[in-house]
This record gives C-alpha cells, structure tokens and sequence, in this order.
C-alpha cells in the first residue's frame, strides 16, 4: 500500500469531514464532521511519519489528537446539549441572534 | 356770426339727436311716456337751429374747420366740417324730415313694446347722416356711412320678434356692406394718389385712369346705399320696418347718402365714369318706375318708386348737373316723406279700425282698400299733394326739379344715339312715374271700398296731421322758386348757377303731363281687371337671382371648403396631433426603461451588492465556515503557486 493511496484517502475523508460541517442542518451531525476531518488528520500524521521511520513523532501526535477530539466532543455536545435546552433545537441556522 | 361760434352751432346741431338718443336709453320704464315728447323736442330744436343757420349763412363762402385726427408714420390724416351750400340744404332736410318722422311716430309708435329702442336708434341715426353731411374727408364720411348704414340695419328689424324684418334687416345690411367694399377701394385708390382724403382738395387738372377707378369704386358704393341696379332689392324688402323710418330711409338719412356723396365727389368724377353713372341712374329709374307699376303693397309701391326717384337723382348727377340733383332730392325729400307717412296713416287707422271690429285682412295689400277718400279726408288731401308732386304735376315741387332734370338730361346727350336713348328713358320713366302715382291713389282713396268697408276708419290724430300738413305744404312749388314753373330759383342758383333751360321741354310738360294724370284716371276707372306681371311684381327677380348667383354658390363653396377643413386640414392637424401623441409616447417609453432604467439599474446593482456582502454577516454559522474555508484554500493555492 503505497503512502499516495493514504494521502488521497485523507484528502476524501477530510473533504467528505468539511462538506459534512457546511451542509448538514443539525448541529450533532456537524460535530460529526469535525471528527472525521480529525480523523483526516491524524492519517495524515501517521502517514507523513512513515517517511521518517526512526521518528515517532507523527504518531505521537496523533495520540494527542485523539485525545482532544474526545475532549472537544464531549465539549461540544455538552454546548449542543445546552444550546438544546435553552433554543428547543439543534439546528445552527436557525439560532441567529448574531445576525446583522 | 363768429367762426368759433358756427362751428359750435354745427356741432350742438349734430350732437342734439345724439343726446336725444341718450336720453331715449336712459329714461327709466316707468316714465317712458316722455322718451317720444323730450325726442321729438331736440329734434325741433336741431331743425330750427339747422334753419336759421342755413339762412343766416346761405351764400357765404365755403368754409372749412379742420384738425388732425391721427398721424401714421409720416402721413397726417386730419378730420373736420366742411361747410357749403349743400352742407346747409342737407343739414336743415335732414333735421326736419326727422323732426316730422318723430312727431309722427308719437303717434304711430305709441304703446310699442320697443318704442324706446326705436326712438334712441331714430336719434342715433339722424345723428349719423348729419355727422355724414357735415364730414370734410373721406374717410371720417365713411365712418358715418357705416353708421348710417348700421341704424337702419337696426330700425329696419324693429319688430325683432318677425323673421320677415330681420331678414330684411339682414339684407339691407349685408347688401350695403359688399357693395361699401367700393368705398374702402376708393380710399385707398384716393390716398394712394393724392395722400390726403380731404373733400376740399378735388380739383384736378388732367384725366387719369385712377380718377376713372376711383369713381366707378364710388358709384360701387352709392349703387349699394342708394339701392341703385342691382343693388335695389334691399330697399323694397326694407319696407318690413316701422313705416316713419322708411320715411327716413327714404326721404333723407339712407338712400339720400348715396347721392350726397356723388354730389360731394364731382370733381373727381371723369366724363367717362359720368357716362357709367347715368347709364345706371337711368336703367334703375325705368326699372324702379314699371316694377312699382306692378306692385300690390302699399308701401312696396312707394319703395319702388324711391328707387326709380334716385335712379333719376343719379342720373342727373351724371349729366353734371349736381346742383339739379340736389334740387330733386330736396323735393323728393318732402314729398316721399309725405307719401310715406300719408301711407302710415293709412296702415294705422286700419290697424286701429282692425283691433276695435275684429276683422283681420292686408291692410298694406291696395287691393283690399278703396274709398278711404271720404273717411280720412286730410290725409288723402295731404297724400294727393306730394302724390302730385311725386307724379310731377305743374304748381308742385316735383314738376320743377323733374323739369330741371330732362333738360339737363337733354343738353347731355346732345346728338348721341346712344346718349338720347337714355334721355329718352328718362322721359319713360316720368310717364310710368305718373301712371304708377295714379294706380296708387285710385286703388287706395278713390275705388269702392271693399274690404275696408267693413271696418268703422277713424282719421288719425293730430299729432300725425301735423307732419303729413307741413309735408304736403313743402311739395308744393314754392319750396323751388317764386315762379312755379321755373326751376331755378333760391337752390339752383346758389349751388349751380347758369343752368339751361329749354322752354320747348317746359311746356311739353306742362300740357302732357295733366293730360296723362287724366288719361291715367280714365283708364282705372274703367279698366276690366286688374293685371300685372309677376316678373315685374317680384322686382325683376332679383332676390331669386341672388340667391342663384349669390347665396347658392357661397352656400356650395362653404360645403366644400367644410368638406375640405374637415377632411384635408382636420386631417393634417390630426396626423399632427397623432404623431405628437406616438413621439410622447416613445419618449415616455425611453424615459421609463432608459433613463429610469439607468437609475434603476444603479439600484439593484446596489442592492445586489449590498445583499452579498450582508450575506457574509448572515449569522449563519455553516457560512462563515463555508467562506473561511474558501478563503483559506485561496490562500493557500496563493502560497503554493505564486
């Protein structure tokens, strides 16, 4: 398997991840996105460390990112939850109280 | 007299029918049984004075009052009063025929509903045939022409309420205004050559051509006031107004105009324009004189016969003889108005006699009369006189002036065929005239009643006895001369002196004349039955002519030019109005989608822009993260390749 397939495959996830978050109504679902173009990255980490094998930083980091991505999620579903509570929906569009 | 206070006098005779026209006016309603008493006083008045100046000044040298009127440019045209012997005569026939005409419309008119009208308008016209009379140019003349001709357009549709008289009234004027178009070439001709319109400046030493034009423009003027051929039918259709104002018209304001002014412009008539003249007179005197032979109206007997009169005045003027003219209209002056009111007072008795016994025929048709000899003695006394005088009858006015017309008439055609032929009508019109005079009297005075037996007449007021006396006393031959059968006396030697006489013509009449009254009287009395000619009765066809010739030509030509403006102009003003209407709305069109287009288009274009930029503060959050991620792979395609 060579690394192009990789990098390719973390393009597709990456885009797939950021189509995710413009085009999706609900609020979860954009969470969603955002851990696939976590995911995206984190290949990409452990792709790009394969050219340097006596280094392990890439997947190191990718570690660290999984971590945060849980974080964030839980983050993010803690202000979903609450954005819930206070608006009686998930959907960003229709919470517009910043509009100009 | 002083010269400031004759030309006073002058104007304050003028100026006293004129006043008593206002004060006609302006009598209230209520008091207008004054308007006929204080009218007829300034009309006294204006005569007497008339009278004692014209004797007073009767032989002086010609005097003349001028000032300037107006300038035009360089040219100054001036107006003032000439005064002469034939201003004097005019002035006092003037002022007391008209004094006589009001005296006895306070009779005739009494209890008309327009009797202040009527006697305003009376005042209003004297005052414009002494104005006429006492002009010094042309053209101040001629707006009293006008005038004159205006106030019998007026007094002729009194009765406005009877379409007859306003048609008649219409006639007159309308006839008197195409042939007035003579009058204002002649101005213009005059002034075109000499420059100045002033009666006293006539006297020319050569021939010209213009002085034939202008003359025959004249004649064109006088022909149309003095109801010469073909002008004459006015004056018979004229005989719808009240019968006092034919007397005017007839005897001193109207028809006599005609004749002044061709005697007030003599000199500048040529001797082939004279020839014209006595060429119309004549034809119109026979003519006048055989139609009124053939009428049955009373007064379109007399109305004839005024024709065929000025006929005869206009032809002595053409002869040279003004100075017989003037004789002639004097005479005729009294006589005709004597006729005309004798024949009033005939129409007016029957129409009192009508209203009291309910019987209702033509009073004017002398058919329908006879006898009134015995029931109006004085005016049948006072109508025989001036009929005499009319017929020409020695010891009458008319057998002097009629007589100093022939000769004249005679010494002018010398031993021309031509000229002689027309003497000769002269003479035929005199017979006619005699003929005429004696069927009139007969039917109406002398005949057995007929219709008017059923009727009880009353003669006529006094108040209408008075003028119709004055007037028969003026027919008779001392108003001429002292000898009676000699026609120069105090007129003829003062403004023609040296006329030629010739006894033979004298005395032919003299016997011939009675003797043709009598034969005239027989031949009435037993003649079968009345005949006459519809031809002549119609007055020669004239009005049927005019409106074959005249009305029906201008009648087409109006529907055609109608039929032109509707189509053709209408047409051309309707294409414009169309293409003004199609060219607003183009421009109504590029106004909207062009120039509001343009402003428009600035405003969406504005819009637009304004609603992609508020699309970034959208506060949707997908979209901030859509254009951050554009941009973001902007620049980053900005990094990697530039």
């Amino acid at each position: 398997m060579s690394l192009q397939s990789i990098y390719i495959l973390s393009a597709l996830l990456f885009s797939i991840g950021l189509v995710i978050v413009l085009v999706k109504r609900n609020a979860i679902l954009v969470l969603m996105g955002i851990e696939l173009m976590l995911n995206a990255a984190n290949l990409n980490l452990i792709a790009f460390n394969k050219t340097v094998p006596a280094s392990l930083d890439g997947q190191v980091f990718a570690l660290f990112v999984m971590v945060i991505a849980v974080c964030e999620t839980a983050v993010g579903l803690a202000i979903i939850l609450q954005v819930y509570r206070h608006y009686h929906t998930s959907v960003p569009d229709e919470i517009n109280e910043l509009k100009g | 007299m002083s010269s400031q206070a004759l030309f006073s006098s002058l104007v304050l005779i003028a100026l006293l029918p004129l006043l008593s026209a206002l004060v006609a006016t302006v009598i209230p309603a209520s008091h207008r049984w004054i308007t006929p008493l204080a009218s007829s006083l300034l009309l006294a008045l204006a005569s007497i004075l008339s009278l004692l100046l014209s004797i007073s000044q009767w032989n002086e040298p010609t005097l003349v009052w001028e000032k300037t009127w107006f300038t035009l440019g360089e040219s100054t045209v001036t107006a003032g009063i000439l005064l002469n012997n034939t201003t004097l005569v005019l002035l006092s026939v003037v002022t007391f025929i008209s004094f006589m005409v009001h005296l006895f419309s306070i009779g005739y008119m009494a209890g008309d509903k327009g009797e202040q009208r009527y006697y305003s308008i009376l005042g209003f016209f004297t005052f414009a045939m002494l104005g006429l009379v006492l002009a010094d140019n042309l053209l101040l003349l001629f707006v009293f022409w006008e005038l004159v001709g205006f106030s019998s357009y007026m007094l002729i549709g009194h009765w406005r309420e009877k379409d007859a008289a306003t048609a008649a009234a219409k006639k007159a004027f309308i006839i008197n205004r195409i042939a007035d178009l003579g009058f204002i070439i002649a101005l213009l001709i005059i002034w075109g050559h000499t420059g100045s319109f002033s009666l006293t400046s006539f006297n020319f030493e050569e021939q010209e051509a213009w002085r034939t034009g202008a003359a025959l423009c004249l004649l064109l003027a006088v022909m149309g006031k003095s109801a010469q051929l073909p002008f004459f039918n006015w004056l018979s259709s004229a005989m719808e107004g009240p019968t006092p104002v034919s007397a005017l018209i007839h005897a001193a304001t109207m028809v006599v105009a005609g004749v002044f002014l061709l005697i007030r412009v003599f000199p500048l008539f040529t001797p082939l324009a004279l020839d014209v003249v006595v060429i119309i007179g004549s034809s119109t005197a026979v003519l006048g004189a055989l139609a009124a032979l053939h009428q049955f109206d009373f007064k379109k007997i007399l109305a004839y016969s005024t024709i065929s009169q000025l006929g005869l005045l206009v032809a002595a003027v053409g002869t040279g003889a003004y100075g017989v003219a003037l004789l002639h209209l004097l005479t005729h002056a009294f006589f005709k108005a004597g006729l005309f009111l004798g024949a009033g007072a005939v129409i007016h008795s029957l129409h009192q006699a009508q209203h009291s016994s309910h019987v209702h025929f033509d009073v004017q048709d002398i058919r329908n009369l006879g006898g009134l000899r015995k029931e109006m003695p004085i005016t049948f006394f006072c109508f025989s006189i001036c009929a005499a005088a009319l017929a020409g009858l020695p010891l009458f006015s008319g057998f002097q002036s009629k007589d100093a017309i022939l000769v004249s008439v005679f010494s002018w055609s010398g031993d021309q065929v031509w000229r002689q032929a027309f003497a000769w009508t002269i003479v035929i019109t005199s017979v006619l005239t005699i003929f005429y005079t004696v069927r009139m009297l007969w039917f109406v005075f002398f005949e057995e009643a007929k219709k008017t037996a059923l009727l009880t007449i009353q003669e006529v007021p006094t108040i209408m006895r008075i003028p119709l006396v004055l007037l028969s006393l003026g027919s008779l031959w001392w108003m001429v001369a002292f000898h009676p059968l000699d026609f120069s006396g105090w007129l003829l030697d003062s403004i023609q002196p040296n006329q030629e006489h010739n006894l033979f013509i004298t005395w032919l009449s003299l016997i011939s004349i009675p003797t043709l009254t009598v034969l005239a009287f027989l031949w009435f009395k037993y003649r079968k039955k009345p005949t006459t000619l519809g031809f002549l009765q119609e007055g020669y066809y004239l009005d049927y002519l005019n409106s074959l010739l005249v009305t029906k030509p201008i009648l087409a030509m109006s529907t055609v030019s109608e039929r032109i403006d509707k189509k053709g102009l209408d047409g051309i003003i309707h294409g414009f109005a169309y293409l003004t209407v199609g060219l607003a709305h183009l421009l109504a069109w590029v106004d909207k989608n062009i120039v509001d287009g343009l402003v428009d288009a600035s405003g969406r274009l504005a819009k637009g822009f304004g609603s992609i930029a508020r699309s970034f503060s959208g506060g949707q959050i997908q979209s901030y993260i859509f254009w951050s991620v554009f941009a973001l792979v902007i620049s980053l395609f900005w990094f990697l390749f530039y």
